[in-house]
């Protein structure tokens, strides 16, 4: 079966994935397009474009540098409550303020976390990772549900409007737009990055954790960085997610958010970066139109989890492991690597 | 139904094919559009719809709530249809479930305005959900907003209307009428700790005290505390009285059981509940219930021929119904909301437009509605109604509720 795999076209230079990305940003590019005329899709695309930043943020960590963080919806969540809070209190929601903030949440929180989990002076195991972040999101979800100040359960509504200049950006078009460019410009950043030098060390952390200390580097260190853009990226995305909804509540900093970021990744393929969309696109856009069937609605979130067991034990290289090979996933460095993907797996 | 990502990639031989046009493909899945939860006008007529939305918590801790107020507002709304409709257009009505979570809320109901662009929104439930989604509809959505549930006050939002009782309406007779008539000296205020309970609590001291009665304890507990003996010791030590209850569930359950284990009601205690109606009655075993005081704008008790009526031809749409139609559930808001819009869009000649409906709906009134006649209070965003005072008793095995007391076109006293 595997070896049916054909992960190039003979005839051409560019390689599955590199099409399954151009594809992707061709769709997303014409959404505007073809969605003029029905804004509560465009809305949706937002928020999928969003949310795949969210799944991308996990994609650094994990399918990237072995970090399994359940609690990159607490760097999103905490981003999306400090712009909320900085309108409300001073009237500010500037985007060439918000962004810096925002950034700085999600970087800031992340480096506390990276500080105690992957600092340690034992070496962290995957388990303990995971549950310091899920600890780390759920204590945050109960500490913001308590606390007057920021809303307690109520949230923060009524979010002051994004501004850029004097253009106030309400959902639509525009949001749409902007949401795109920030999307492309953290993903086309990510892809330079771990297809870079060092993205070349994080494959071989992924390959052999043990023997890198022995050639000479800090392992952590590199975990770190890669957890620490990730938690810039899940910041913006945040922001964006409070300014577009409106709304930011307790649920966005807590687990189930950071288990979806874990679904939408794991489903369309982690290590891939595009997978990660793919999957975010799946799930959200799934649920939209099933929500609307009565029957399916109930029971969803079950759906949902028999998905991603039925992914995790069968599939784990998600819906892009039925078109790209490990080879091509894992990715080829330097010039003399190409020639390699040329044979099949 | 979005047919496109349905199918397996596994399916097709070309698996390259089929997935880099898997995105192409949900594109094409989204075009051809949704199902809704849509009640179309039973018989057509050639004017176009006027689109209600109703978004109100189906699922979650206060699905009884929310799915009493679909049903209301599916009655009313196949009433108003089987006359034929406002100014000679039918209705269209359109469900959103706010799934008691503001952050769920927050999609679906801008799915309301933006997909199936209504023309108004009704429903809410908690104050919390009121204040997450009435941004995306009042201020994103530049749609009108009718809030039907009795609540806090102090909510006045240009273009959100409120039809539930307000404090005012609901403690400014009651608690003089606790005092003066019942004797009581010694309150204690029990609450959930949320926006309602808190803002309520605010009036209530307020009430209380220029009454001349004495307030034992205020405390807020979590929303979900399952043990009170602390509180009950409280109860007990400071002689209270008269306990103004504003625990919810889950945690009134609880609540309710250990106060009547300690013999509160028996030796002559009062507990009211404000926000309790018939339904209610049903979350208890009934000897806890009995001598509970609640106030709102309509009991099933109250004796006026046209709410009789009103009740015979619910039951008779929703037979053996969990959701009776009452008042603590917003439901009747929720009739005279969707009245009040429909003699507003009378009252325009069927013109939709925000601006013009809102300034109708200033001056609405309603001749008749559960519980008897109502109207906006112009300027004041709110609804002046009728008012009554409620005893529950319990005998037989069956809880029902006495009217105590009845006040006329009681001002709302907000904005």
């Amino acid at each position: 079966m595997k070896g049916r795999l054909v992960t190039r076209d003979p005839t051409s230079g560019i390689c599955v994935l590199a099409r399954v990305e151009i594809a992707t940003f061709f769709v997303l590019l014409s959404m505007p397009f073809l969605l003029w005329s029905r804004p509560e899709l465009i809305t949706l695309a937002t928020n999928v474009l969003i949310l795949s930043m969210l799944a991308i943020s996990f994609d650094l960590c994990w399918g990237y540098s072995g970090v399994m963080s359940f609690g990159q919806a607490l760097f999103f969540g905490a981003a999306g409550y400090l712009v909320a809070i900085v309108g409300r209190d001073l009237g500010f929601s500037s985007i060439w303020g918000s962004l810096p903030l925002a950034m700085l949440a999600g970087l800031c929180l992340s480096f506390l976390f990276a500080a105690i989990l992957l600092f340690d002076r034992i070496k962290p195991t995957t388990i303990f990772v995971a549950l310091g972040t899920l600890t780390g999101s759920y204590a945050a979800e109960r500490l913001v549900s308590g606390w007057q100040y920021v809303g307690a359960g109520n949230g923060l509504s009524s979010i002051r409007l994004l501004r850029i200049g004097p253009i106030e950006m309400v959902e639509g078009i525009p949001f749409y737009c902007l949401a795109l460019m920030l999307f492309s410009l953290c993903y086309f950043g990510c892809r330079v990055l771990v297809r870079s030098q060092f993205g070349l060390v994080l494959a071989a952390i992924r390959q052999n954790e043990e023997k890198l200390p022995f050639i000479g580097y800090c392992v952590q260190v590199y975990k770190a960085v890669a957890f620490l853009l990730a938690g810039v990226i899940a910041g913006v995305a945040g922001m964006l997610f409070a300014y577009h909804q409106g709304f930011v509540g307790p649920g966005n900093v807590g687990p189930s958010l950071s288990t979806a970021a874990v679904l939408y990744c794991l489903l369309g393929g982690p290590g891939t970066l595009i997978g990660p969309v793919l999957g975010t696109a799946v799930v959200e856009v799934a649920s939209y139109f099933l929500a609307d069937i009565d029957t399916i609605r109930q029971i969803w979130p079950l759906l949902l989890g028999l998905m991603l067991l039925i992914i995790v034990v069968f599939r784990p290289n998600g819906l892009l492991g039925f078109i790209v090979s490990d080879r091509e996933r894992i990715g080829s460095y330097g010039r003399g690597g190409s020639k390699q993907v040329r044979t099949t797996t | 139904m979005a047919k496109g990502y349905g199918r397996p990639p596994t399916e097709g031989i070309d698996r390259r094919r089929v997935l880099s046009g898997a995105a192409a493909l949900a594109a094409a899945g989204w075009s051809a559009g949704a199902g809704s939860w849509l009640l179309r006008p039973a018989r057509t007529l050639a004017a176009a719809p006027i689109r209600i939305g109703i978004a109100t918590d189906i699922t979650g801790a206060f699905a009884p709530w929310g799915n009493a107020n679909w049903q209301v507002a599916q009655f009313v709304v196949e009433d108003i249809n089987r006359a034929g409709g406002i100014a000679g257009r039918p209705i269209e009505l359109h469900l959103a479930d706010t799934a008691t979570d503001p952050r769920i809320a927050v999609g679906n109901v801008r799915r309301l305005i933006q997909e199936y662009r209504v023309d108004v929104v009704l429903g809410g439930i908690s104050s919390a959900m009121r204040q997450a989604i009435k941004d995306p509809i009042v201020n994103r959505g530049r749609t009108l907003y009718i809030y039907p549930e009795q609540y806090e006050g102090q909510e006045c939002t240009k273009h959100l209307f409120c039809t539930g009782p307000t404090p005012a309406q609901q403690c400014a007779e009651l608690i003089p009428y606790l005092i003066k008539a019942q004797g009581r000296k010694r309150f204690a205020l029990p609450s959930a700790n949320y926006v309602w309970p808190q803002q309520l609590n605010r009036y209530v001291r307020k009430v209380i005290e220029a009454n001349g009665a004495e307030i034992v304890f205020e405390e807020y507990y979590p929303l979900d505390q399952s043990e009170y003996s602390a509180t009950i010791a409280k109860v007990r030590d400071g002689n209270v009285d008269c306990i103004f209850n504003t625990v919810i569930p889950p945690g009134v359950q609880p609540f309710m059981r250990q106060l009547y284990e300690t013999g509160f009601q028996r030796s002559g205690g009062i507990v009211i509940l404000i926000y309790y109606d018939e339904m209610s009655l049903t979350y208890h075993p009934i000897r806890e219930l009995d001598g509970l005081y609640s106030c709102l704008d309509y009991f099933q008790a109250v004796d006026d021929p046209f709410s009789k009526g009103l009740q015979e031809r619910y039951s008779q749409r929703f037979p053996d119904t969990k959701y009776p139609f009452t008042a603590g559930t917003g439901a009747t808001g929720m009739y005279r909301g969707i009245k009040l819009y429909e003699a507003s869009v009378k009252a325009t000649n069927g013109d939709l437009a925000r601006e013009a409906v809102s300034a109708a709906f200033d001056r609405a009134k309603l001749a008749n509605g559960p519980g008897g006649s109502a109207e906006m209070v112009p300027g004041h965003m709110h609804c002046a109604m009728n008012m009554y005072i409620a005893r529950c008793k319990a005998e037989n095995n069956t809880a029902r509720y006495e009217i105590v007391g009845a006040y006329d076109r009681v001002d709302p006293r907000e904005c």
